[in-house]
């Protein structure tokens, strides 16, 4: 995201979406079914129920200093289960988004997640080699990809990754949906 | 014996409407109590312990005035009240006209044993090759198609369950009383006419129905339909739509020329239904949609087959109808995601099921074993809200009882494995709300060691194929468990009846949001059809005791319905019956046998019986009837009984509980005290299972006859003496609850003597100006008040207090101090104490240091008076269970959540930048209030969890208020500096104490007014003829204070409505000689019946309240107390009777 829409986000969007995210989760009683469901609540720094709270307190910003939305792997269990019927997964996505806006993102999960996004954009679908290789090149970091290599073995003796890039099949068609994205994000 | 004008039918026999009715029955109107299942007793029929003497008590519901009139047993095994007609396997079908004047159809299920002739030997079960689950275990053991539904009912009939029957006919053949019968001659003569072009449906549908019993023809077009027609009369004509030559419309227009009379049902594929629908606009009965299965066709028409019948269906008049439909639990296997894996995961059952496996009638003998693999259970989990406070499964409310029952299940597991059991509770609050609930929590807790887990559990996993259910929880701080459980329970949660839309529709009640009866304002009886009341869980969510008091309430508005209507209490004509005085005769016994058809000669020796008894002391005659359970034999009975001048009567048959109605009606018509006759059971001795030889038969019924003549011979002959009464009532207490209660007694037409110490009627309403449902409270005040003031039998005395009262019940004398200084001597026949209860004050939390700490009370008059303006305050923090909920006010006062969440959602709406914070330690939002809790939530209010031993820290610094809480959350403190800080005193007692010295009733721990029986006899006190309602005895709402002044006046009424009242015929006396006034039985007697007049120095016993238990019989040291039909000489004759064989 480049500079000049962040400040655009910062100024009246960050707003926006903390209300909307305070809305959402007003209801909240604390029962702690999301977090006895959520399967990566062990990874988490605060308990997504922790979280919730916070919200409800007003804590934002250590909520954003924490690490607990970033690592929501969408699998939607806790909207499920709420027994209140709160939008719990996209509250964590209007989270992550409230993250960019602030500029939080600098933290390792959120360039993650800006690669993965930027492969797909630019292919249509992820390649795996290619965004391990983008992200090390972001983070900056030498002994990062030592950290990965065991896990990258396995994955390659199994067959999950080829080192071999696929073709470009997808090269450029995503952009319109892209665009369309953030529109609506400097919008809403 | 009373009889009164005027009926009322009471739609469901489950604990309230057997409530009701006994209520309708005792004024001595007549009740027609139905249910569509084959046994009385609703969901209780199941429970075998009840909170929060984990036993039950059911009897204690039975009529205390005028018992005779209701045979005195065991109230889960059967009810039998001379007024009341019960009609079990009956629905409701329809109901017209206008309060007052309902004409109700009613459908009984044709019943394939006849009661009447089922003596429940138990052989066609035995025979019966099909087995299904059991849902009176709730499906953890199997039965058979012929069952008996609850097998300690009374009479016991076993019934046919026509849904998994085969047909065989099996128990029809072993029958030995040809009870059973299948009425295959019926369906034989139903001819039904199938009519399609295809040949596989015709054969099909004929094979089908054939089958089932019916005469089945086919035609395989129009034409040939219209032949078959125009020859011969049919009963019923399936007709398809879609055939070649002529369409099934046609032929039904024209069949409908020909025989205008004949129900014709159309068959249809999807793409004809609107043409299906067409025809049943020119006179079609249905349509049946293609393709057919038999398992939906055939019940299909077999119901068309009944309706068309109309089998068993009849019309009546009643006055007035209470609809106690009761509630079906939540099925966790049913829509949604099962995330328990009910019904998938062994081992997880519901708390149904779980009080089935501690109950000793259960299927596992009350062992505490898994129903999986019959192992110990040793680790149990019960989980709370399932299918409750979800919104996914449709339930913004809280089902109420849950919490209550699951802890009374912990407890009983804890017990009945003397605490071996590992017992948890994971919930979300744990709503104590009723009297003496939080201590039952605490000792569950502390004394027992039943883990109480805060926090919701999602899921039930099982880790390993054929291992034990596994619960994943993340306790309050955030750390994940893992725990392995022997059994896990779920508290199912309720759902409306099943069939609830269509009996609204019917009776033109409206149901609210979830499908439960929506009541009115203020009311727990009154629904939106006027002369249609509800009664217990059908308007939600209710414990036995409130169920109880809310049927009370619905058989006042009845009862008070039927009175404006004509049909009169007090117009009640009194016939007394004069039973001859036979005490200087000697004992004259005749005995009558009934031979049950030939089928006892053939078991037994008739003869040599006949020969022996008549040998007995005091027997004059033996006589041998044929059936007396039939008319024609009663009357045989009653003409031998009326020439021989007998003074006692020993009837020899089957099922001596249903002849108490039997044996009224006979002592009126021939003048002899039914005390004087009993029944014994000669029948069972012969069933044929016992395989009893001739002479052990005619042994055992030798020995029943003998111990029947003992008890007889010595029966005291002496009449009960009626009391007369004083038809006035006495109310104490000028609050909502007084008030209502003096209205519905008043309204009957009797004087009532209200007595208010304020100046002014209202009490505690004066100061309610918000409800949480939004209703208007003053106006409710202003609308009673002019009721009081303007009923001329309403004797209104303020300012004035009780200085004394003395008497028993139908009689007492109290004096009161009036305004002028003056005093009064009232004398009335019943008292009602409705005292009230008030804020509690409180030292905690700094109060009474700053203005800005006020109580919710203070707080919400404030609001009304405008000295607080919400627009000026930034923050309010409320604190909850201020001193309560912990020794020594160790209660819940019910009505302080609701106060917080009234009056947080008030300073929301009136100011939504306004910060609210709530301290808690559980939300009581119980039932429907809970919508209200969420509603508070989404408005924003903040509510913060405490714990007791970390209460909320308040400092009061130059009028500035700040908080410091601890989130158990974060487990951090939040610092809170609200504007206003307002502290949830709760209910404390108010004056009981010297209320309870004047009237000799007791008080609780707590100051409040102690009942009979917290479950049974809520609004009594154990001195019959005193009755309390409102805040005086717990605290409770409003609404819930109304609904508890109606029982109470219900309950007055039925001592008020007769000019005399007859003891029962057991009862205690005193041989004062032998008495050495040691006082014991006073302390033995449950009813309080007993007390010693000092004037005259004896044991005094009070006829209409002692209910004959015999407890003072055992304590007394000398035998100087005994129960009448009951005495010494009569009992050893009767263990003579039974040893006579044996010396």
């Amino acid at each position: 995201m480049s500079e000049e829409k962040r400040e655009i986000a910062e100024g009246h969007t960050a707003e926006d979406l903390m209300a909307s995210i305070r809305e959402n989760i007003r209801a909240c009683m604390q029962c702690g079914t999301c977090t006895g469901s959520c399967g990566s609540a062990f990874a988490m720094d605060l308990t997504p129920r922790q979280m919730w709270r916070m919200i409800q307190l007003g804590l934002v910003d250590e909520i954003l200093a924490s690490r607990t939305f970033s690592l929501c792997s969408s699998c939607y269990y806790c909207t499920l289960r709420c027994p209140r019927g709160l939008p719990l997964t996209e509250t964590i996505h209007a989270l992550k988004q409230l993250a960019v806006a602030k500029g939080l993102a600098e933290k390792k999960g959120a360039r993650f997640y800006q690669t993965f996004l930027e492969t797909v954009r630019r292919y249509g679908r992820v390649r795996e080699m290619e965004l391990m290789a983008r992200y090390f090149l972001i983070m900056k970091s030498p002994v990062l990809p030592l950290r990965f290599t065991p896990l990258g073995m396995r994955l390659m003796m199994k067959g999950k990754v080829s080192p071999e890039m696929p073709k470009f099949f997808g090269s450029g068609k995503l952009d319109a949906i892209f665009r369309k994205v953030k529109e609506l994000e400097a919008r809403s | 014996m009373r009889k009164k004008i005027g009926s009322a039918l009471v739609v469901g026999a489950g604990i309230s409407g057997i409530r009701s009715a006994l209520d309708l029955a005792e004024l001595g109107y007549q009740v027609k109590l139905i249910d569509r299942a084959p046994n009385l007793g609703g969901t209780l029929a199941q429970l075998d312990y009840q909170f929060p003497t984990d036993h039950c008590g059911m009897c204690k519901m039975l009529p205390l005035v005028e018992r005779d009139s209701a045979s005195q047993f065991c109230l889960r095994k059967g009810l039998f009240h001379e007024n009341i007609d019960i009609m079990l396997n009956t629905e409701l079908v329809q109901m017209e006209g206008e309060p007052g004047k309902f004409e109700v159809t009613l459908r009984q299920r044709p019943a394939v044993v006849d009661p009447e002739l089922c003596i429940g030997c138990g052989e066609c079960s035995r025979v019966c090759p099909v087995e299904v689950a059991d849902e009176f275990n709730a499906g953890l053991a199997k039965r058979k198609a012929v069952y008996l539904p609850v097998p300690h009912n009374i009479p016991n009939n076993y019934v046919v369950d026509l849904d998994s029957c085969t047909l065989c006919g099996e128990c029809e053949k072993i029958c030995p009383t040809g009870a059973i019968d299948f009425r295959w001659e019926a369906r034989r003569q139903f001819r039904i006419l199938v009519v399609d072009d295809e040949l596989i449906v015709r054969d099909s549908l004929k094979d089908w129905l054939i089958e089932e019993g019916f005469d089945v023809e086919t035609a395989e077009s129009g034409p040939d339909a219209l032949d078959k027609i125009a020859k011969q009369a049919y009963h019923l004509m399936l007709l398809d739509i879609k055939m070649p030559e002529m369409d099934g419309v046609e032929v039904l227009k024209r069949s409908k020329d020909m025989r205008p009379d004949l129900p014709v049902v159309m068959m249809t594929a999807y793409a004809t239904v609107e043409t299906a629908v067409e025809a049943m606009k020119i006179g079609a009965l249905d349509y049946l949609m293609k393709p057919f299965d038999p398992d939906t066709l055939v019940p299909l028409v077999i119901k068309l087959y009944e309706n068309l019948e109309r089998a068993g269906e009849f019309t009546m008049e009643v006055g007035a109808v209470i609809l106690a439909a009761g509630f079906d639990s939540f099925d966790p296997a049913g829509k949604g995601s099962n995330t328990y894996g009910y019904g998938e995961i062994p081992n997880v059952v519901t708390s149904i099921e779980f009080e089935r496996i501690v109950s000793g009638t259960g299927p596992y003998h009350g062992k505490l074993v898994r129903p999986s693999d019959g192992k110990e259970i040793r680790k149990v989990a019960w989980l709370q809200c399932v299918g409750s406070r979800d919104m996914h499964a449709d339930a913004d409310y809280c089902s109420s009882v849950c919490c209550m029952f699951s802890v009374k299940e912990a407890l009983l597991a804890k017990e009945r494995s003397n605490g071996q059991v590992e017992a948890t509770i994971f919930y979300m609050d744990m709503r104590t709300f009723g009297k003496d609930f939080q201590r039952y929590r605490d000792k569950a807790e502390k004394e027992y060691g039943v883990s109480f887990q805060r926090g919701r559990v999602h899921s039930v996993e099982l880790k390993q194929l054929g291992g034990d259910p596994t619960i994943v929880y993340m306790d309050i701080d955030g750390t994940a468990h893992e725990e392995v459980f022997d059994l896990v329970v779920l508290a199912a949660g309720q759902r409306p009846p099943a069939g609830s839309d269509l009996l609204a529709e019917m009776t033109g009640v409206d149901l609210n949001q979830w499908g439960f009866c929506q009541l009115q304002p203020f009311s727990l009886s009154c629904t939106s059809r006027d002369g249609v009341y509800a009664a217990g869980s059908f308007s939600g969510l209710r414990d036995i005791s409130e169920s109880v008091i809310q049927a009370s309430s619905a058989s006042l508005q009845a009862s008070r319905l039927i009175h404006s209507k004509g049909g009169g209490l007090a117009e009640a004509s009194e016939s007394e019956v004069a039973f001859r005085d036979v005490s200087r005769e000697p004992p004259q016994v005749m005995v009558a046998l009934c031979t049950c058809g030939d089928s006892l000669a053939q078991a037994a020796h008739l003869d040599e019986v006949e020969a022996f008894v008549s040998d007995l002391d005091y027997v004059s005659q033996v006589h041998r009837f044929e059936s007396i359970c039939t008319q024609e034999g009663w009357s045989q009975l009653e003409e031998a009984m009326e020439e021989n001048g007998a003074n006692r009567l020993l009837i020899g048959a089957c099922m001596p509980y249903v002849y108490t109605r039997k044996l009224r009606d006979l002592g009126a018509k021939i003048g002899l005290n039914p005390a004087l006759m009993e029944v014994v059971d000669i029948r069972t001795s012969v069933f044929p299972g016992n395989n009893f030889s001739q002479e052990q038969a005619s042994r055992e019924i030798r020995l029943a006859l003998a111990m029947g003549v003992g008890k007889l011979k010595g029966m005291d002959p002496s009449l009960s003496a009626a009391t007369p009464i004083v038809q006035k009532a006495l109310v104490v207490g000028g609050g909502i609850a007084g008030m209502t209660s003096a209205l519905g007694i008043a309204e009957h037409g009797f004087e009532v003597f209200l007595v208010e110490k304020a100046e002014e009627l209202g009490g505690n309403l004066r100061r309610l100006y918000r409800t949480l449902e939004g209703n208007p409270p003053q106006e409710l005040l202003e609308q009673t008040i002019s009721k009081i003031q303007k009923h001329p039998k309403i004797h209104l005395y303020t300012n004035a207090k009780v200085l004394h009262s003395h008497g028993r019940v139908g009689c007492f004398i109290t004096t009161i101090e009036k305004e002028d200084g003056s005093g009064e001597t009232l004398e009335h026949g019943v008292t009602i104490l409705a005292t009230g209860g008030k804020e509690a004050t409180t030292e905690s939390y700094g109060y009474g240091q700053s203005e800005s700490i006020v109580t919710q009370h203070q707080l919400e008059e404030q609001l009304h008076s405008g000295q607080i303006n919400p627009a000026e305050l930034g923050a309010v923090v409320m604190i909850q269970c201020v001193d309560s909920r912990e020794e020594p006010r160790n209660y819940c006062s019910r009505i302080c959540c609701s106060s917080a969440l009234k009056n947080s959602l008030y300073l929301k709406e009136q100011n939504p930048e306004m910060n609210v914070y709530i301290l808690y330690r559980d939300i009581m939002a119980y039932g429907f209030m809970e919508t209200y809790y969420t509603q508070a939530r989404q408005a924003g209010v903040i509510f913060i969890q405490y714990d007791v031993d970390k209460k909320p820290k308040v400092t009061v610094e130059n009028g500035g208020v700040s908080t410091v809480v601890t989130d158990p959350i974060l487990g951090r403190e939040v610092m809170l500096e609200p504007d206003l800080l307002v502290l949830s005193t709760g209910v404390a007692a108010d004056g009981q104490g010297q209320l309870a010295e004047i009237f000799g009733v007791e008080t609780n721990q707590d100051g409040f007014f102690q009942e009979a029986e917290y479950k049974w006899r809520p609004v009594d006190f154990l001195q019959e003829g005193i009755f309390t309602c409102g805040m005086c005895h717990s605290p409770r709402n409003i609404t819930e204070s109304i609904a508890m002044a109606e029982a109470t006046a219900q309950r007055a009424l039925r001592i008020l409505a007769t000019m005399r009242v007859t003891a029962g015929s057991i009862v205690a006396e005193v041989r004062h000689v032998l008495c050495s006034l040691c006082e014991k039985c006073i302390e033995a007697c449950p009813y309080g019946a007993r007390w010693r007049d000092d004037d005259e120095g004896k044991i005094m016993v009070d006829e209409l309240s002692c209910q004959g238990c015999g407890s003072c019989a055992a304590v007394c040291p000398n035998s100087a107390s005994v129960l009448r039909g009951y005495r010494d000489q009569q009992i050893f004759s009767v263990i003579e009777g039974a040893l006579e064989e044996i010396f």
